[in-house]
């Protein structure tokens, strides 16, 4: 199958390019090596699937991290989520050992190193190299502006003295992008990026520590690297000394931007894996299926998985078309998704029972995916990093970006439309106080025959903006800080369930050629969803809404399709 | 001032010895390690038979020690924090028994408690492969033979049915099934005739990994007519008042796990610096904190009043036990991998960082949920029950043995099993007594001995429970389709339950507890405060507007009391208890066999 036939943001250049959902095969075939059998064997042995790293190689996955310009396939951030949904679907543990990890090493790269440089990286990844994100340092963590490892300028190059931990890949990268320390003072400019051929560093410098192993992503290789006095070429760095923190504001809002959608195809297996028990399942003389309990629970995975596409999908392509307001779109994103998709399989578990605590027979992959979504949830920036990237924003947008910020252009919302190319440079640092996507909001309610109903609920959320303007313009000083209080943090909950409503409106509204996003049903209940998740009340639901969702799930599972915006068809 | 229950927890945990101590068969480090190579804690459990715990899962009457249950609620609580494989492990063979004591004629449950006293593993077959929750659905029959019955089928997802010497098996003893259809037999293992039984392998569980999760199949099992324990056709009304009793166990094995979470992410949280300051005195990160504290004294107040309600209002336990396992398990579900949050990546290390615990404990956790009745049994053994709570409550209904519940300097009166019932006829006292505990706060806030604070707190609730009620008494049952919104007023129903357990815990015995260690929690209402904060904003509905901006003072006020609990090497409680860390005081004499029924002058001391 080509990828324009089922994914709807294809552009017809791309016909000639292989589909991953269709060259991974059938889930469920047991001889299929990269099928839940061999992928849960591999997660027993604590090991990155084998089968799966060749099937990804012969697939030319890194491509799809190499910007187009530099002969790779990326141009389009929303359908780097969608191409990396399918090895999420399959195997988190390989979507975040094989892919993430290196798109996290290449991305700062394509946001501020030399011509040479990206060459250079492209080069490899398109070799299927392997390149390693060189940040994490146990003692500090998310705070890695006190990152100690050492960069000192000697003459024609650096000494590196000091040591990253936990990081993926590290122990058998090909390439490592290191964040070092170039400067002894505190604050911002006191780091710089370097980018480290591996095979090229004096082996006696350096070595290679323990790996850590965790409970989910098992296979994932996190290992970790001792630098002494180890010379690097000075020509390594990337970007100016000193600008490595900027580099990195901007290039995490594109990994942290995308990483959100690629993780929705992990709870597209959930709700899956659960829907298929629900059908086979008969409880009190019915289907599971039948009970309304069950029903509700999956309906209502189901809505958090389109809602929490709309809004990851949003936030890569304003990647593209709105660069210059991600700072807070791609933090909101990474806090939100998560969340929402934890909770969804969280309650999918009630459902499944005692068979969500098996890991063998046809529901093991159910508590793989449990670990995994976890660890998913916690790899790059956890929720209270990303909310801390919100709040010292929100007075801003509170004065102005919320009163009275332009629209945004319908190409924002329209899954099949083009973008233009995704400007690293243009990345802002911070969003100065606009917010278009939430102007969607109050740009439909002004729209001459906007439908009422859709209205009602969007001025619950036109209405809460207002509430969260007054009291973002009035936090006191502390609260506008990383330190801020619980209220701060809430605040940023409150923002991001807006903007994932302001999404979803978006999506239905310009994509009114798609058969089953141009009607409202999934929009009412979508909002009604996220309205009840700010504890307000969203009014009665129209009849029949659940049963018409649960025969649309329904529909989708018999015929094999995914649950997401893409509805695509499945492999197997 | 001492509070008796724990004496049985404290001889246990401190017969164990320190957790910390890689030296001890019972330590974190060694409990990890068997999780990981999925090993039965064998060791560990012959020290809690060498420390004489069966003696506690026998009732006094027959033969062992078991007095109170909520002694043996803060037994169970103790050993799950320290390792749930362990706990359950063990634990089960009360699981196995329990059977016996509340069905079974006082011979046989004599002859059972010998077993337990001699050390026997007995294990409690209930499920089925294809039917789950669904238990008159089984398919494993007993079919009378004269001298017995002749056993066939297989029992699947069960715990200790290899290790088990005893199996007490549900089956079908009427072809057509109903509720006088299945009955209960007492299989000795070791007396079937070899090849009419075999078990099943153990299943690899998520979490648990150590424990013996399998199955055993019969074919043509031969066992005695005395097998049958009670009446024949019996079974699924003693296992009905069985689970009231294991289910509020089940609530501390939530309460263990949670606490030791707790205690990981403090230890981390104290000594790790983010932002040039300790992670625990940044604002955000000790709400995580508090919040999980109270979380843990929630589940503590409705937990204990459950467990003491076992002896003093038997008759509500159908009630009270699926509020309890139902409330707990899922509060810590959300808790625990709250908690998780602040660790960080640490939370998924499985060596690395506080012996890889954080991490086990978490998958360990999503099983107390899962097993003796899942969630949804427990919503709906509530919802079944609705009319009978709306009556119990319009009417004010509340049982004498209330009073005996909720004090706890009050010696308990002993567990009688004839006052059990399938439904409760009185309602929920704890629940229905709310507005007479209300009208006292408002009294104790007018006289200026209780802060005004708390009168606008309780009043709040009150308008909250009310509204619940009217939307219980509108609904109408519908069995088998029970409607989504019926669960959900079930837990908000286990939410009141849980906020009117907390009013009276605190009304009953802020006197007695006005001293000792925990004394600070208690002198301002501090601990209600922040409970009912909680509970409150999970009970209010949604609203045209959202919920108005919260300071939450209320948790931010307990750090305090956290942080000395945690120094001083207390369970995180309301109550006082050393853990073995902590190391035994000299002042306080080693843990007395524990089992005298409780003194209020001991109490008091």
């Amino acid at each position: 199958m080509s990828v324009d036939a089922a994914v709807p943001g294809a552009a017809p250049a791309r016909t000639a390019e292989p589909d991953l959902e269709t060259y991974l095969g059938d889930p469920h075939d047991p001889a299929n090596p990269v099928g839940y059998p061999a992928v849960l064997a591999a997660d027993e042995r604590g090991e990155l699937l084998a089968e799966g790293e060749r099937a990804l190689d012969g697939y030319g996955l890194n491509a799809e991290f190499v910007p187009r310009a530099l002969g790779g396939r990326f141009d389009r951030a929303d359908r780097l989520a969608q191409v990396m949904r399918a090895v999420f679907r399959r195997d988190t543990t390989l979507g975040v050992g094989y892919g993430v990890t290196t798109f996290i090493a290449a991305t700062p790269v394509w946001t501020s190193g030399t011509a040479q440089q990206r060459r250079w990286m492209a080069d490899l990844l398109l070799r299927h190299g392997k390149a390693s994100a060189g940040y994490n340092e146990l003692a500090h963590g998310t705070d890695f502006g006190r990152a100690r490892l050492r960069a000192r300028p000697a003459g024609d190059h650096f000494v590196v003295t000091g040591r990253k931990e936990m990081v993926g890949n590290l122990g058998r990268a090909d390439a490592v992008t290191l964040f070092a320390r170039t400067d002894d003072r505190p604050g911002s400019r006191s780091h710089s990026h370097l980018l480290l051929d591996m095979a090229a560093l004096p082996a006696e410098h350096l070595r290679r520590l323990r790996r850590h192993r965790t409970a989910g992503v098992r296979g994932v290789l996190l290992g970790g690297l001792e630098f002494t006095d180890c010379p690097v070429p000075a020509d390594a760095a990337v970007g100016d000394l000193g600008a490595a923190m900027e580099t990195v504001l901007r290039a995490f809002q594109v990994t942290r931007g995308v990483l959100p959608g690629m993780a929705v195809g992990i709870v597209d297996t959930q709700l899956r894996t659960v829907l298929r028990f629900a059908l086979d399942r008969r409880l009190y003389g019915l289907p599971v299926a039948e009970l309304p309990h069950a029903r509700t629970t999956l309906v209502d995975g189901f809505l958090d998985l389109l809602i929490s596409d709309c809004l990851a999908t949003v936030v890569a392509r304003a990647l593209h078309l709105l660069p210059e307001q991600t700072s807070v779109y791609s933090a909101a994103v990474k806090y939100l998704v998560p969340k929402l998709l934890q909770e969804a399989a969280h309650r999918l578990s009630v459902v499944l029972g005692a068979r969500s605590y098996l890991r063998d027979g046809p529901y093991g992959i159910f508590q793989k995916n449990l670990r995994d979504l976890l660890a998913a949830t916690l790899t790059h920036a956890s929720a209270a990093v990303c909310q801390a990237t919100i709040i010292p924003q929100l007075p801003r947008l509170a004065q102005q970006g919320w009163r009275s910020s332009p629209p945004p252009p319908p190409a924002l919302f329209r899954l099949t439309g083009p973008l233009p190319p995704l400007d690293f440079g243009a990345l802002g640092l911070s969003a100065r106080g606009v917010d278009s996507l939430t102007a969607t909001l109050r740009g439909y309610l002004a729209e001459p025959g906007a439908d009422p109903v859709v209205g009602r609920l969007c001025r619950l959320f036109t209405a809460e903006l207002d509430r969260l303007a007054e009291i973002c313009a009035d936090l006191p000083p502390r609260d506008r800080t990383v330190i801020a209080g619980r209220r701060s943090f809430e605040l940023t909950d409150r923002y991001a369930t807006v903007l994932a409503a302001a999404s979803c409106l978006g999506v239905w509204r310009h994509n009114q050629d798609d058969p089953f996003l141009r009607d409202t049903p999934w929009l009412l209940a979508a909002l009604s969803r996220l309205a009840g998740r700010l504890g307000v009340d969203p009014g009665a639901a129209p009849d029949g809404l659940e049963r018409h969702l649960f025969v649309e799930l329904l529909t989708r599972h018999q015929d094999n399709r995914g649950f997401d915006l893409v509805n695509r068809h499945l492999a197997g | 001032m001492r509070y008796p229950a724990f004496a049985l927890a404290e001889h246990l945990d401190h017969g164990l010895g320190d957790p910390h101590d890689p030296g001890r068969a019972a330590s974190f480090a060694r409990c990890v390690a068997l999780d990981a190579r999925e090993e039965f804690p064998a060791q560990i459990c012959a020290e809690l038979d060498r420390l004489g715990l069966p003696r506690w899962y026998v009732p006094a009457e027959y033969g062992g020690e078991l007095r109170s249950y909520e002694e043996l609620l803060h037994a169970v609580r103790i050993l799950a924090r320290r390792d749930l494989t362990v706990a359950i492990g063990h634990g089960k063979t009360y699981l196995g028994a329990v059977s016996a004591w509340v069905g079974a004629t006082p011979e046989q449950a004599r002859r059972v408690g010998a077993e337990v006293l001699a050390g026997s593993v007995i294990s409690l077959a209930l499920t089925e492969r294809e039917h789950g929750s669904d238990l008159l659905a089984g398919e494993v029959s007993a079919v009378p033979t004269g001298a017995g019955y002749r056993i066939d089928g297989e029992k699947w997802l069960i715990n200790n049915a290899s290790r088990g010497d005893l199996v007490c098996v549900l089956a079908r003893t009427e072809p057509a099934g109903g509720t006088r259809g299945f009955s209960l037999l007492l299989v000795d293992k070791r007396r079937l005739a070899p090849g009419t039984f075999r078990c099943l392998p153990k299943e690899r569980t998520h979490g648990v990994r150590g424990a013996d999760i399998s199955g055993i199949a019969f074919t043509g099992a031969e066992v005695p007519a005395e097998a049958l324990l009670g009446k024949a056709g019996a079974g699924p009304e003693i296992v009905l008042k069985s689970v009231q009793l294991t289910r509020t166990m089940c609530a501390a094995m939530s309460l263990g796990l949670a606490d030791q979470a707790l205690r990981l992410v403090l230890d981390f949280a104290t000594g790790h610096r983010l932002y040039d300051r300790a992670l625990v005195d940044l604002p955000h990160a000790h709400r995580t904190l508090t919040e999980a504290y109270v979380d843990l004294l929630i589940g503590e107040a409705t937990s204990v009043l459950t467990a003491r309600g076992i002896h003093a209002t038997p008759g509500e336990l159908s009630v009270t036990s699926a509020v309890a396992k139902y409330l707990v398990p899922t509060m810590m579900d959300r808790t625990i991998p709250r908690l998780g949050q602040v660790l960080g990546a640490r939370a998924l290390l499985t060596a690395d960082h506080a012996d890889g615990l954080f991490q086990k404990i978490e998958r360990d956790h999503r099983i107390v949920g899962i097993f003796d009745g899942n969630t949804l049994v427990n919503l709906n053994t509530l919802v079944n029950q609705f009319p009978g709570l709306v009556r119990g409550y319009r009417r004010g209904v509340v049982d004498p043995g209330l009073a005996d519940t909720v004090e706890l300097a009050r010696p308990l009166p002993d567990f009688d099993r004839s006052r059990l019932a399938l439904l409760s006829r009185s309602g929920c006292s704890v629940v229905q007594q709310l507005p007479a505990a209300v009208a006292e706060v408002r009294e104790l806030v007018d006289a200026g001995i209780a802060p005004s604070a708390l009168a606008a707190q309780a009043e709040t609730l009150a308008g909250l429970v009310d509204g619940l009620h009217e939307r219980m008494a509108a609904y109408r049952p519908q069995p088998r389709q029970v409607p989504a919104e019926a669960f959900g007023m079930a837990g908000e129903y286990a939410l009141a339950f849980a906020a009117a357990a907390c009013l009276q815990l605190w009304l009953r015995n802020r006197h007695w507890l006005a001293d000792g260690p925990t004394a600070p929690l208690w002198a301002d209402a501090r601990w209600l405060r922040a409970c009912l904060h909680r509970l409150i904003g999970q009970l209010r509905p949604a609203t045209a507007t959202g919920p108005g901006p919260d300071d939450g003072a209320d948790y931010d006020r307990l750090l305090p009391d956290l942080r000395a609990q945690h120094r001083e090497g207390r369970l995180f409680s309301l109550l006082p208890a050393r853990l073995a860390e902590a190391g035994r005081p000299a002042s306080e004499p080693a843990a007395r066999p524990a089992g005298a029924a409780t003194q209020p002058s001991e109490v008091l001391r």
